[in-house]
């Protein structure tokens, strides 16, 4: 019954071609529970979704989501912490507007397991991914992750000045000529601050906020402050997005640096949100998503680490096992993150 | 014989009404919140803000800003209103409709364009300086106290040129020339005689740009903030970082409340009742002092003013807008409507935004327009005991700073019973509020034009009240009252420092997507909707002094 | 035609007992009369004019039209239904309309008129004040005269029963003035409209009026003819207000006789207390300058000596040292008789001219 009116809802000219088309569907795997949620998810009529990734990519995702399902995405793309402060504090006001969140610190998704705002969703093909990607409470399930380096400037900085440590970047010659994102805005730093504590203390913070490092908001500002040529160098930039792509154009003055002591390496879990308002379009997106077609345009485009086993690299990513890889518990995360953004802001200003 | 009900009476009254929950019920809200806690009523959150050192540098820096740019303003503002006020200095007109330009430009917008023009590196002014001269220091750092500043001077000026410039053509002619018949020379004049009468206004202007500078949010989030300092508006907005500490919000909020009532009521006690500086004698014509070989060098000076408000600032959002690398030099192959296509047919935003603005300008400016006709109505004509409160209501929110007016209006309205946070209708009260004064003071002019004995004469032919209103008074009021309602749509469309607070992703605005695409680092992106905000805002402008028949800028308080 | 009554009105303005611009002020306009209320500026006819008007609401007294009453402390009837019309000192035409609406707009209010008559009666009522074939003028297109014609054709185009005119020619220059202040009586005389005419000028009032009503501080000073007023002033105020006068502070020395210094003067009545102190007003051209034997019994002789002359064309000025006091006494006299400063002379006042006020 429900598939032939599935069938029937696909365009007419396909008609003949339904079978196969089921036949093919079929065989990518839980093909049929997302045929029954279709229609569902078009009664919906659309799915929000709150997302850290960069702009671009988001909007391409958004429109070929769009084109093959004919269900509209409000998609809302803002810094990791803001996506959290949003979506929480309208939950709190008794505004539910939030179906699928993507942010790209890990804490979040503990925090928000807490307080039971995660519905259980098991995405197609989730029991492939490798471990770091997957959930055992089947909530929150890594979707992309990727490095934090050091963007720099080729015509600002010569050959031997690259970094290669971060405790290059303490060096007073580096003096009003760095760029960090806010960690208050940017979840990643959250992230690379505990990392570099770890390895270094806060000391190191307390030092380097001495080079009077200029703030931005998104991860991925440093790189373009960096093309700009408005400062030197940043002390953390996604490599993924904007940074990759520009780092591809022949003859663009921007490089990044992988510092010897390893690279902060940030998840970026996606989760449905146990109040969101179009459940069945939440779930379709989320294995849309996830399917390795979406999964390798993001690899390819982006330059973005995913969570499919299936997708090949580019020959220019550095393979995930050749990284040096600063990892942090998400618990820790959750715990430290008040800690971190008052340190911050003590040390840098603001 | 019993005396006639007038039907008019309620109407007054629900207006009356209105204003009252529009301004009372935040504000005491805010306070309320300001001292509890979880235990009850406390100060603790007094103390905590005051006491905490990083928040008392953001005090000081508020301070430090606000002072400056006071001065700034008036070292500005009063030589361009005498020169073009007194002085036979030439292109007045072009130069006033710049200085109006000024006026209109959101201030944000201004900060943002001057990054790219004044950043220590990128910035194309610095760039060019560096090629010129070789130096490996750049000519001005914009993002420095210094730097924040002169950017928001530049869009403070005009209050205190708009303000001197009034005061000027009120002061009597023969007072001026009782002095040069004694043998005082023109500047002489100027000194000791004109400076002295237009001083109350001079210092009234002060305070107005100190209160500028006091309310902004959106320059130092641009300049500020990048740069490692806190100001007082952006201290509250991060308040709002998830958890948000709302009560911490509130309790540095009133401070900045407070000081903005005192300074206006300084300010008042100034300028006397009638509001401006009027000083008494006979003006007849007055002949403009001539500049003889100051002339250039004046307008040189004036050029370069308005160049760094207007010009440079639009060029270069105009370059980043067509340009595919703002930074890069401006060749045929760095040309692109991509920008374009991006922000209005790629960005989701967008469009939602544009709507959300126009839908709440319109409504705003229509509802506002007509509460600040009645309210101007019913103070000019003394129709109900109390009309001078109303007045003052109608000003008073004036007083609250766009951000405090979020925060208050956040803890009224995201509580049972009238939940309004996450619609567009908390960003409508939250316009009303703050762009009533504004409305009522040109609603106020309006009605003062139409003599009330065009009224009475009326009335007394057999016209009752209602009658009188709609057949004599409207048509005489009408294009002032669109003047109105375009006052309020200016101000609701370029409106950031309660926006930031109130929206949701549901309910963004144009100003509000800017910030956020400013936090993105999309350059591009801002400067086309940029452009858009500016295009918007002078066509309005155009429709108003089409409507009015001559530029506004005489006319506002 | 009904007249207008007056009766104990009040009016205060500010806090508290704030300051009367109309204290108990009580006037009998009859039917068809045209009273001028006079005063200089504060006397309070203008409030008592809006209240008359309706604008106002007393705060005491009543006025009444005929034996309807229109204000009351506790309650008036609205401009709109008081059958009043009023000519303003601005003349508030409305810059919007058109002459003929200006002029037309209070007869839509008159039930049973179709527009052809309305029309009609525009046209005719603007040929009375000489305005025809200006219907389809606009307010700011016509002079100060013309528009002042405007505001009286659209007050008198409705048939008011009573009047009210706010200095309605003030604000013409001196030429027109005197020319309209003829028109405004002719019209009067046409009409026989109950007027209230408030101004400022004695001479206007003088020319326009049936009676005058001083007023003083919100109170009636005194009603009555030009001429009664003029020859006999009640209060000092009134002597001052109205015309040239000279007052000597004197003190009574019998019941006709007052004293000042070697002054001593007969005056007009015979009921003064001996020993209170009178003022005396005597109008300057009621002194002639003695020729020869000049004079009658009981009139009053002074000798003294001329400070100063002032030709002033059609008179000369002039003013008198009363020889042993301190009093300077002005005269005027015919341009002929040609005094030089210091020269002696002898005045002759006769007692009737000698009008003693009450303190």
């Amino acid at each position: 019954m429900k598939r032939s009116r599935s069938a029937s809802s696909s365009s007419s000219a396909r008609k003949p071609l339904a079978p196969l088309v089921l036949l093919g569907v079929l065989a990518a795997g839980g093909a049929s529970a997302q045929d029954a949620r279709l229609p569902e998810a078009r009664r919906e009529g659309k799915v929000v979704w709150h997302t850290s990734l960069a702009l671009d990519s988001a909007q391409r995702l958004v429109a070929r989501f769009e084109q093959t399902y004919g269900v509209k995405v409000e998609v809302h793309r803002t810094g990791s912490e803001r996506i959290l402060q949003r979506v929480v504090q309208a939950y709190s006001a008794g505004i539910k507007n939030a179906d699928v969140v993507n942010t790209s610190d890990t804490g979040h998704y503990v925090f928000l397991k807490r307080k039971g705002l995660l519905a259980r969703y098991t995405p197609a093909g989730a029991e492939r991914f490798p471990a770091a990607f997957k959930d055992a409470d089947a909530m929150a399930w890594g979707w992309r992750a990727f490095p934090l380096v050091i963007p720099y400037n080729t015509r600002q900085v010569a050959g031997g000045d690259v970094p290669q440590t971060w405790r290059d970047l303490l060096d007073p010659k580096w003096k009003n000529r760095l760029v960090m994102s806010h960690p208050g805005y940017a979840g990643s730093v959250v992230t690379q601050i505990i990392a570099l504590e770890h390895l270094f203390g806060w000391d190191y913070w307390a030092q380097l906020a001495k080079n009077r490092v200029m703030l931005v908001q998104s991860i991925h500002d440093p790189g373009r402050t960096v093309l700009s040529g408005e400062r030197a160098a940043g002390v953390s930039g996604a490599d993924y997005g904007p940074l990759y792509t520009e780092r591809r154009k022949p003859g663009a003055p921007i490089a990044a640096a992988y510092p010897r002591d390893g690279v902060p390496f940030i998840f970026s879990p996606t989760a449905i949100m146990s109040f969101a308002p179009h459940p069945n379009a939440a779930r379709l997106f989320t294995d849309f998503i996830l399917t390795r077609e979406i999964q390798q345009i993001l690899a390819d485009s982006e330059g973005i680490y995913v969570a499919h086993p299936d997708v090949t690299y580019p020959a220019d990513r550095p393979k995930l096992s050749e990284l040096k890889m600063l990892v942090v518990d998400p618990d820790e995360i959750d715990k430290r993150t008040e800690e971190v953004k008052k340190r911050f802001v003590e040390l840098f200003g603001a | 014989m019993p005396s006639t009900f007038d039907r008019s009476v309620p109407v007054w009254i629900i207006t009356a009404v209105t204003l009252v929950l529009l301004m009372i019920l935040p504000l005491g809200w805010l306070g309320w919140v300001s001292i509890s806690s979880e235990q009850g009523t406390t100060l603790a959150n007094y103390v905590h803000v005051f006491s905490d050192p990083h928040l008392q540098k953001a005090l000081w820096n508020t301070i430090v800003l606000a002072f400056w740019v006071g001065l700034a303003s008036l070292a500005v503002g009063v030589p361009m209103a005498w020169l073009t006020g007194r002085t036979d200095l030439p292109g007045k007109r072009v130069i006033r409709a710049l200085i109006l330009a000024s006026f209109v430009t959101p201030p944000f917008l201004g900060a943002f364009a001057w990054v790219m023009l004044a950043g220590p590196n990128a910035g194309l002014l610095n760039k060019i300086y560096r090629g010129v001269t070789g130096s490996d220091e750049p000519l001005m750092n914009i993002f420095t106290m210094p730097g924040l500043i002169f950017v928001v001077a530049l869009y403070s000026f005009p209050y205190v040129y708009i303000m001197i410039v009034n005061t000027l053509e009120l002061i009597a002619s023969d007072l001026e020339e009782a002095g040069a018949i004694l043998g005082a020379s023109r500047f002489r004049v100027a000194l000791t005689i004109t400076l002295p009468l237009a001083l109350p206004a001079i210092i009234s202007g002060f305070i107005l740009a100190v209160l500028q500078a006091l309310a902004l949010f959106g320059s130092p989030a641009i300049l500020a903030l990048p740069a490692g300092f806190h100001t007082i508006t952006t201290q509250i907005w991060s308040f709002f970082q998830y958890p948000p500490k709302v009560e911490q919000a509130a309790a540095f909020s009133i401070p900045l409340l407070l000081a903005t009532a005192l300074l206006l009521q300084l300010q008042k006690r100034l300028l006397g009742r009638r509001g401006y500086a009027g000083v008494g004698g006979k003006t007849g014509a007055r002949r403009p002092i001539p500049l003889g070989y100051w002339r250039w060098p004046a307008l040189a000076a004036v050029f370069a003013v308005l160049a760094c408000t207007i010009a440079l600032p639009y060029a270069i959002l105009t370059k980043a807008a067509f340009a595919k690398a703002w930074a890069q030099p401006l060749s045929w192959d760095n040309v692109t409507l991509a920008n374009f296509h991006f922000t209005f047919f790629e960005y989701s935003a967008t469009r939602d935004a544009i709507i959300n603005t126009l839908e709440l300008g319109i409504v705003t400016a229509t509802v506002g327009a007509i509460m600040a006709a009645l309210l101007a109505y019913v103070t000019n004509r003394r129709l109900v005991p109390g009309h001078q409160a109303l007045g003052f209501l109608a000003l008073a929110p004036v007083v609250i700073p766009g951000v405090v007016l979020a925060v208050g209006l956040f803890i009224a309205y995201t509580k049972p019973p009238l939940v309004l946070y996450g619609t567009l209708a908390i960003l409508f009260v939250a316009y009303l509020t703050k762009e009533l004064p504004v409305g009522y003071a040109q609603a106020d002019t309006t009605f003062k034009g139409v003599h009330p004995e065009l009224e009475e004469a009326g009335r007394i032919l057999g016209a009752g009240r209602l009658r009188v209103l709609r057949e004599i008074t409207a048509p005489l009021a009408r294009s002032g009252i669109i003047a109105t309602w375009c006052f309020v749509f200016i101000g609701v469309i370029r409106e950031l420092s309660a926006s930031i607070i109130l929206f949701t992703p549901a309910t963004k605005v144009i100003s509000v997507v800017i910030f956020d695409l400013k936090e993105e680092g999309q350059f591009a992106a801002i400067s086309v909707l940029g452009l858009f905000m500016l295009a918007m805002t002078f066509a309005t402008v155009l429709l108003m002094q089409t409507v009015l028949g001559r530029d506004f800028i005489g006319a506002k308080d | 035609m009904p007249g207008v009554t007056l009766r104990g009105l009040s009016k205060r303005y500010g806090a508290g007992a704030g300051v009367a611009a109309v204290d108990d002020l009580s006037l009998e306009v009859k039917p068809r009369e045209l009273v001028a209320l006079l005063g200089p500026s504060g006397c309070g006819k203008t409030t008592t004019l809006r209240l008359v008007a309706g604008f106002l609401t007393p705060d005491g007294g009543e006025i009444f039209v005929g034996d309807r009453c229109l204000s009351s402390a506790t309650s008036v009837v609205p401009p709109e239904r008081r059958r009043v019309a009023m000519i303003f000192q601005s003349y508030a035409l409305w810059p919007h309309l058109t002459v003929a609406q200006n002029v037309g707009y209070g007869l839509k209010f008159k039930k049973g008129l179709a527009r052809v008559e309305r029309d009609r009666r525009v046209s005719e009522m603007l040929k009375v004040v000489q305005l025809d074939g200006f219907e389809t003028r606009y307010p700011s297109q016509l002079s100060g005269g013309q528009q002042q014609r405007v505001a009286v054709a659209r007050a008198l185009v409705v048939e008011p029963e009573i009047l009210l005119l706010d200095e309605p020619l003030s604000n013409l220059d001196a030429n027109l003035r005197e020319e309209m202040r003829f028109e405004i009586r002719r019209l009067h005389e046409r009409f026989g409209i109950t007027t209230l005419y408030v101004t400022h000028d004695q001479a206007e009032a003088m020319v326009i009026s049936d009676r005058i009503a001083v007023l003083d501080r919100g109170r009636v000073a005194q009603v009555g003819s030009a001429e009664e007023i003029f020859q006999h002033p009640r209060t000092r105020f009134v002597a001052d207000f109205i015309g040239r006068t000279n007052l000597v502070d004197a003190v009574a020395a019998s019941s006709e006789v007052v004293t000042r210094g070697a002054l001593r003067l007969h005056v007009a009545t015979a009921s003064l207390t001996p020993g209170a102190r009178v003022a005396v007003s005597i109008r300057p051209h009621e002194i002639a300058f003695a020729s020869s034997s000049d004079g009658r019994t009981g009139d009053n002789v002074l000798s003294g000596r001329i400070r100063r002359a002032s030709y002033l064309g059609d008179a000369v000025d002039y003013q008198v040292e009363i020889e042993g006091t301190d009093v300077v006494l002005r005269a005027a006299a015919p341009a002929a008789l040609r005094l030089k400063t210091g020269e002696p002379v002898s005045l002759v006042i006769r007692a009737s001219a000698c009008v003693p006020l009450p303190e």
